[in-house]
């Protein structure tokens, strides 16, 4: 997994789906992540995006959970195709 | 006496394990120095009873929230026996994380397996034996909204609370970091008291995490500088070692601890499951339906809580009126009877007539949330709530502040975090009410003509709505400016909720409303019917003067409505003499000077003082403002008479000297102006801090008293006056 094709999460479309190579978030938000099943190698499937665009839809491990674009962002991914 | 405490995830269906297991012996209450619930309660067991704590619910215990911090502090108590661990089935894996962070206590372990029945549908076979052997303590499998297993699961707790030893397995970190974990521990064991407090391991493990309160425990340690030069140097060698920082690590290995456990207990049948809460969302978050999904949803919620809940209200103010006006007939007059009749009568009414919308907001409320709808409705409107500064979970409070501020507010503890309630509490009150919106009406009424008028009540709406925003984002930018707290939020699957929990978490509500926010505006009204009718009452010559004239009018042998109807306004006018000289009216007089420029732009009112005292009445209860006017321009508000308004509007109309800019004014003052007492009783219960509750009049007040200004100043510029 190089550097080159990884993009963040917020960048994904519906229907992606990808694994986490990084967090890039610090503090409280960097923790809550990692808590919540973001880890190196997790696989996640974006699901859908809220009705005003933000925040989206996910399923990591086996369950459902939103984010806002901008933690997002502090999500590097790989995406599959 | 056996101590447990009930741990989980939230939405794991923990609190109706909690009440299967107690019953209804059980307390609410908050944990010391917070708002968040504390709720225990016992069963009987041969033994003597068996206390059931209910943690709150939370996905790990590093610490980080008020909810985290109360869990993780209490299971490490000594007093705490025994961890049940409460696991949702169909969820097994991130469920399991606070599990490992459980064991790493060292306490002996309990494990319910709930919705069994959803792990079914889902296709998912849990092999219960293997996984009691890899988690080293008993699993019992439940389904708590049926109550299935609870006997099992209590004969569960009583042995594993027998047993002497336990064997809970800890997570395997790697050689690297096991390496550092070790020589981390080794330092601390140099602090026997810290190494009592924690267990080692655990307290190595946090620290490799950084978690705040852990690394304040170490700091207060003789070998805090040998443990913090130790932990430093193994997070850089980990660093460079595994290409992670410690917190990455921990989280790596505890998941792949959890990965490979799950792997070995469940397995995947491949029949094809109905995705039932995926059918659900498909309408529900649907890009274009979604939106008019949840307010065809939010208007059921205000019909149910507000127009049905007035129904009890109306008959609970009937009854007070009854009972207020059977005091009145048969008590001699006097202080005594007047604190009765006028001060608590009034005063315990006010406090149960808020019972009904209470119970009701909050039943809807925890439908909402029970069946994880609450958990879209956020999703939904997160971006427009974001944008002012708050969470999508504070759009309900806020619509329900337009029925009542009062159980409004208490809806915000659907909100986790402290900021993000803390700001959706301190503008609520900025929502207009229906108790203003009666006021608006008797005065828009008077000054402008019907379409006028209704456009300034519907403009003081959404002046309420606009404010709230602009305060969010200023406090959000400026007062808790501190670090966004993450909306990682879990949408839990779609579940019927259970009938019993709704019930009783609405008899809760209603209870703690009575006992805590009860006796603040109990007093409150008491002291502010002190302050409205002395030194007055007391006057011995005003009495016996209204006795001789009643009993003057009473030789006159009028016919008999005649006679009602000049006892009466003799009464009123009684009544006025004793308000108008009141303490209350004193600082109505006193403070009409800082109203002036709103109230009396060009100096030619003698009566503004009146409305100032009617916005100190206003204190109590916004409802008590039209009465009060009525008692003070000794005109009632009775019925309209040939289009003409009552007259009380007549009165304010041709006496009182507002004109309709300064009418105006006056409607925006009373929309903004502090918040009645309902509403500061239920802050200070939620914010547990009268300094919160002093915040939101003062800071009230200010912006009232600048909108209002800003009003006259902008309609005076336009050519009104």
């Amino acid at each position: 997994m190089s550097q080159f094709n990884s993009k963040a999460l917020s960048d994904l479309q519906p229907g992606a789906e990808a694994v986490v190579t990084e967090i890039l978030a610090t503090g409280k938000i960097r923790h809550r992540l990692l808590e919540m099943g973001f880890i190196r190698g997790a696989r996640l499937k974006v699901e859908k995006l809220a009705p005003m665009g933000d925040p989206m839809e996910l399923v990591i491990k086996g369950y459902h959970l939103s984010l806002r674009r901008e933690e997002g962002q502090c999500i590097l991914v790989s995406e599959e195709s | 006496m056996t101590t447990l405490a009930l741990a989980g995830n939230p939405n794991c269906g923990k609190t109706t394990i909690f009440n299967a297991l107690t019953g209804s012996r059980h307390h609410v209450g908050n944990w010391p120095g917070v708002t968040v619930e504390r709720r225990s309660g016992t069963f009987e067991a041969p033994g003597g009873p068996v206390e059931v704590v209910d943690l709150p619910g939370t996905y790990s215990l590093s610490a980080r929230s008020e909810d985290e911090r109360i869990a993780s502090q209490y299971v490490a108590e000594p007093e705490v026996d025994l961890i049940v661990n409460v696991l949702d089935a169909s969820n097994l894996e991130r469920n399991l994380y606070l599990t490992t962070q459980l064991m790493e206590l060292g306490k002996p372990m309990v494990f319910v397996l709930n919705m069994m029945d959803d792990a079914g549908d889902k296709g998912l076979k849990i092999d219960l034996i293997a996984l009691g052997q890899l988690l080293g303590g008993p699993v019992v499998p439940t389904v708590g909204n049926r109550e299935e297993g609870i006997q099992e699961l209590k004969a569960a707790i009583l042995k594993a609370a027998a047993a002497s030893s336990t064997h809970l397995p800890s997570v395997n970190y790697g050689p690297d970091m096991e390496g550092e974990l070790a020589r981390i521990q080794q330092e601390i064991n140099r602090d026997e008291e810290l190494a009592q407090a924690y267990p080692p391991r655990r307290l190595a493990l946090m620290l490799m995490e950084r978690v705040p309160h852990a690394v304040e425990q170490v700091a207060r340690s003789h070998a805090r500088k040998a443990i913090g030069a130790q932990v430093e140097a193994s997070l850089t060698f980990l660093e460079a070692h595994l290409g992670a920082d410690g917190s990455n690590l921990v989280a790596e290995g505890r998941y792949g601890f959890v990965h490979g456990l799950v792997e070995e207990v469940v397995e995947r049948t491949d029949r094809k499951h109905a995705d039932v809460t995926g059918r659900i969302d498909a309408f529900l978050t649907h890009r274009y339906l979604g939106i008019p999904i949840f307010i065809a949803i939010m208007i059921g919620v205000y019909t149910l809580t507000f127009v049905l809940g007035k129904v009890p209200q109306d008959w609970i103010a009937g009854a007070f009126n009854w009972l207020h006006g059977y005091a009145q007939a048969h008590l001699p007059a006097g202080e005594l009877s007047s604190l009765l009749v006028d001060g608590i009568i009034p005063g315990v009414g006010a406090v149960i007539v808020f019972v009904p919308v209470i119970m009701l907001l909050m039943g809807c409320i925890a439908f909402l949330e029970d069946t994880g709808y609450m958990a879209r409705a956020a999703f939904i409107m997160d971006r427009l709530m974001h944008l002012m500064g708050l969470h999508g979970k504070s759009f309900i409070p806020l619509i329900m502040g337009t029925g009542c501020n009062v159980p409004a507010v208490q809806a915000t503890r659907t909100i986790e975090a402290r900021e993000d309630r803390f700001i959706t509490i301190l503008v609520t009150p900025l929502v207009s009410c229906s108790a203003r919106l009666q006021i608006y009406i008797v005065i828009a009424g008077t000054f402008f003509p019907p379409l006028q008028a209704a456009l300034a009540i519907l403009g003081m709406h959404f002046l309420g709505f606009f404010l709230a925003m602009a305060m969010g984002k200023l406090l959000r930018t400026t007062l808790f400016r501190g670090e966004n707290a993450p909306f990682v939020m879990e949408l839990p699957p779609y579940r019927l909720p259970v009938f019993k929990s709704t019930c009783i978490h609405m008899w809760e509500k209603g209870s703690v409303f009575l006992n805590r926010a009860g006796t603040v505006i109990l007093a409150g009204s008491t002291l502010v019917w002190f302050l409205s009718h002395y030194p007055g009452i007391a006057n011995r010559t005003w009495s016996s003067e209204l006795q001789a004239q009643q009993a003057s009018v009473r030789t006159l042998n009028l016919p008999h409505e005649e006679q009602a109807s000049r006892l009466e306004a003799l009464e009123l006018a009684h009544e006025s003499r004793v308000v108008n000289s009141s303490l209350a009216a004193r600082f109505g007089k006193l403070m009409e000077p800082t109203l002036a420029p709103i109230l009396d732009p060009y100096h030619t009112r003698t009566e503004a003082w009146k409305d100032t005292v009617a916005l100190t009445a206003g204190f109590v209860a916004k409802e008590i403002v039209v009465s009060t006017m009525a008692v003070i321009h000794q005109a009632p508000e009775g019925e309209d008479h040939g289009g003409k308004g009552s007259p009380l509007q007549e009165a304010l109309k041709t006496r009182s000297g507002l004109t309709p800019l300064t009418a105006l004014a006056f409607m925006v003052f009373i929309l903004i102006y502090t918040p009645c007492l309902g509403t500061v009783g239920m802050i200070i219960k939620e914010t547990r801090s009268l300094l919160w509750a002093g915040f939101t009049i003062v800071y009230g007040s200010a912006l009232a008293w600048l909108m209002a200004w800003f009003t006259v100043l902008g309609g005076h510029a336009l050519g009104f006056m």
